[in-house]
């Protein structure tokens, strides 16, 4: 594989690393993109650069004990996990299973009865949650009257993101051919693009997405998860809710497989297979076991 | 590009206000709500506009024979009050439709989860959203505006005082049923739900006014809460520092709750702990501001105040006086005494005391005393009766009980009166075509669309 990559653009950034891996650095992983390339989920393993490996021994995120009830309907019962810093980490479940619930109390957007959240090892009060953590909920078309020009300006003013950062945010996503339509006018996938760009364009290291493959095709959702990949090589961490296990094994590193408001299981997808004592099988096969 | 940045260095505090006030601009903009109050304003005003305007002209058509009778015309009561009112009437029904737009929307779309992770304080978003509101007033302001300067244009009397002071209490009007709105919006799931909710507010001074005003006792307590008491004293040409003042507290105290209710992240019980707080802080708030008691007569015929020498001397008598009614609150005469003495008495003079001698009670109940009718004037340790509601009786009997002389009238130019025949079929063509038509222009001109972002080469 490392030979293939080298053949094929043999004019990219990358080094080896101690192991003798071929480790694509950051602005390769932008030239890949530019020229419009997929990059295989398998292949993406390698384009880690040694900071970001580092970064992913460190615990970004611990969630310890959120409980949130409605009534006397428990949605969340004492679900702890630790996320870390430059992986993608999918919550995994079926409808209902608390998903949305829980990424809503991560981000603070949402009061839970008990639990905490800590950020790299300190308290992070819910209200300072927007300081590291931003959420991009599902089923969303914000304001809805406006361009999809004016909403992206919005963000970047906020942001102070320059004419040229937004403008490869748009381009990444692929949201140029809607630039003008309101924003009630978008197809879900384009709706889904432009929750992505907002996301991009904000300087969070951690993004939560809910549903973020939901109303994609096959192809988009690739091209969605190849994006993801660059932008976590880079350091950004993602918590994905994904209820499409094929997806979900497509594009994250570890899973926390979630039924009933409880955690059943966290790890890679190796992780869990060994837990439950099976060699290979999907995610699906995995969570089945599981729950 | 590079996204990550240190989340330490996007504190709330760093992050720009524009884009947040241009884009709640643009949410006014784009939305129905504001456009099509503004069409309905038009003719609803343009007709007030043209029946007032013909009134005054009946009016002044006497009124050129006689200067006495010229004296009693005033632009102010014959025209700027009635066009302005049916104004009061849109801002009461169709603004808060308006306004709760500006946070009902975002609501209702999701986007308040997006916007309350921006780094904005919470304080800071209800501000922007106020300010919103506030341009919202302004543009449904126009064609009340736009007939002021139709009044001049066909030769009609503005007096800058009292018209900015007319001007001054339908914005603090509009802004308190903004804040209402923002309020309602903020504890609503969806905008029809805060649509009801502020029109209980602003409708249901209708029903206070309607019900219990006049009435004794608690009911007339409860009748002071009427929203409509805001615009009275701003309609009779009366700037009172207190009534501002409360009606900023209130606004204050309104936006506050809507910031309370604003972020979803907070406990329902710390949200209604917060906002018992804030109702007793603007209830405090509102008690101190009767205590403010100055008010300037910003009427160009001065009708709210004596003539300018007796005013100078009620103001040097430094003893208090001390005046008991004996008249029930709903009796006519009360509310004769209370507008041409009493409440000029309370102006002018440092320490006056106004009492009813029977407490609230009713007329019915009041009927069979004898000494029902009269009033009792105490200045120091001398007193006088009188059942007179003139100040030309009351008046010498005060500078009696004082021991100082009356003060000789002032020699100066009395209030002329402005009378005016003025041509009015231009202001129809004006409101029923011109504007709405200026008005669909600048509709379909908000709507156009921004050039795509692209990367500079």
């Amino acid at each position: 594989m490392d030979d293939r990559f080298d053949l094929l653009w043999p004019n990219l950034p990358t080094r080896r690393n101690p192991q003798g891996q071929l480790i694509f650095l950051p602005r390769a992983m932008m030239a890949l993109h530019q020229r419009g390339i997929a990059v295989e989920p398998s292949d993406l393993i390698l384009t880690t650069s040694s900071a970001s490996e580092q970064a992913r021994d460190q615990v970004l995120l611990r969630v310890d004990s959120i409980t949130k009830q409605y009534a006397d309907q428990a949605v969340l019962t004492e679900v702890s996990f630790d996320i870390q810093a430059g992986e993608i980490l999918g919550i995994i479940g079926p409808n209902g299973a608390g998903k949305t619930t829980l990424l809503e109390a991560v981000a603070g957007i949402l009061p839970i009865d008990k639990g905490n959240v800590r950020w790299r090892g300190k308290p992070l009060p819910s209200s300072r949650r927007r300081e590291a953590i931003f959420f991009l909920p599902d089923g969303v078309r914000p304001y809805q009257e406006q361009s999809v020009t004016r909403v992206l300006s919005f963000f970047a003013g906020v942001y102070r993101r320059s004419i040229n950062e937004t403008a490869n945010a748009i381009e990444l996503t692929g949201l140029t051919p809607v630039l003008r339509k309101r924003v009630h006018s978008l197809s879900k996938g384009y709706s889904r693009r432009l929750m992505l760009t907002l996301g991009l364009l904000t300087p969070h290291p951690l993004l939560l997405m809910d549903e973020p493959f939901d109303g994609f095709d096959l192809r988009q959702t690739r091209e969605i998860v190849n994006l993801l990949r660059a932008e976590a090589v880079k350091g950004r961490t993602f918590v994905l809710a994904i209820h499409q296990l094929a997806d979900a094994e497509l594009v994250c590193d570890r899973f926390i497989l979630l039924a009933d408001g409880r955690v059943r299981g966290i790890g890679r997808l190796d992780d869990l297979r060994a837990q439950i004592g099976i060699s290979d099988g999907s995610l699906e096969d995995v969570f089945l076991a599981f729950t | 590009m590079f996204f990550l940045r240190s989340p330490e260095t996007f504190r709330v505090q760093n992050a720009p206000l524009r884009p947040l006030l241009v884009k709640e601009l643009r949410e006014i903009l784009s939305g129905r709500a504001l456009w099509t109050m503004l069409l309905l304003i038009c003719p609803l005003i343009g007709y007030s506009f043209f029946q007032a305007v013909s009134l005054y002209g009946e009016a002044s058509t006497e009124g050129l024979q006689s200067p006495v009778l010229a004296s009693s015309l005033s632009p102010l009561d014959g025209v700027l009050v009635p066009t302005f009112g049916s104004f009061y009437v849109a801002v009461t029904l169709l603004f808060p439709f308006v306004a709760i737009r500006v946070l009902g929307q975002e609501k209702e779309s999701g986007a308040l989860r997006l916007l309350v992770q921006l780094p904005y304080r919470s304080p800071t978003l209800i501000t922007a959203k106020l300010a919103a509101v506030l341009a919202a007033w302004v543009l449904s302001s126009i064609p009340a505006l736009s007939a002021l300067v139709m009044w001049k244009m066909v030769g009609g009397h503005l007096s800058a005082p009292e018209t900015l002071n007319l001007l001054f209490g339908h914005l603090l009007y509009g802004l308190l049923v903004g804040a209402i709105a923002l309020f309602a919006a903020s504890v609503s799931e969806s905008s029809a739900t805060a649509a009801i909710v502020t029109l209980a507010f602003t409708i249901g001074s209708w029903v206070l006014d309607f019900t219990v005003a006049g009435q004794p006792g608690l009911l007339a307590w409860i009748a002071r809460l009427s929203l409509t008491q805001v615009l009275r004293a701003f309609e009779q040409g009366l700037f009172s520092t207190g009534l501002v003042v409360a009606i900023g507290a209130t606004i204050f105290g309104f936006a506050a709750l809507a910031n309370v209710w604003l972020p979803p992240g907070v406990q329902l019980r710390d949200k209604v702990i917060r906002s018992i707080t804030w109702v007793l802080v603007t209830a405090l708030a509102l008690g101190l501001t009767t205590q403010v008691k100055l008010t300037f007569d910003v009427t160009e015929d001065r009708r709210n105040s004596f003539p300018a020498t007796d005013q100078h001397l009620l103001a040097s008598l430094a003893q208090p006086l001390v005046v008991t009614v004996n008249l029930a609150p709903e009796d006519p005469r009360y509310a004769d005494l209370q507008r041409s003495v009493l409440a000029k008495l309370e102006r002018a003079m440092p320490r006056v005391s106004i009492r009813l001698a029977s407490g609230r009670q009713s007329l019915a109940s009041m009927a069979g005393d004898d000494r029902y009718g009269e009033v009792e004037y105490t200045y120091g340790t001398r007193s006088d009766v009188s059942r007179s509601t003139s100040p030309r009786e009351i008046l010498p009997m005060l500078y009696g009980l004082a021991g100082v002389s009356a003060p000789a009238p002032a020699a100066g130019r009395d209030y002329p009166g402005y009378p005016l025949v003025a041509g009015r079929q231009v202001a129809l063509s004006w409101f029923f075509v011109g504007l709405p038509l200026c008005i669909a222009l600048a509709w379909w001109r908000s709507r156009r669309l921004p050039q795509p972002i692209a990367a500079r080469s």
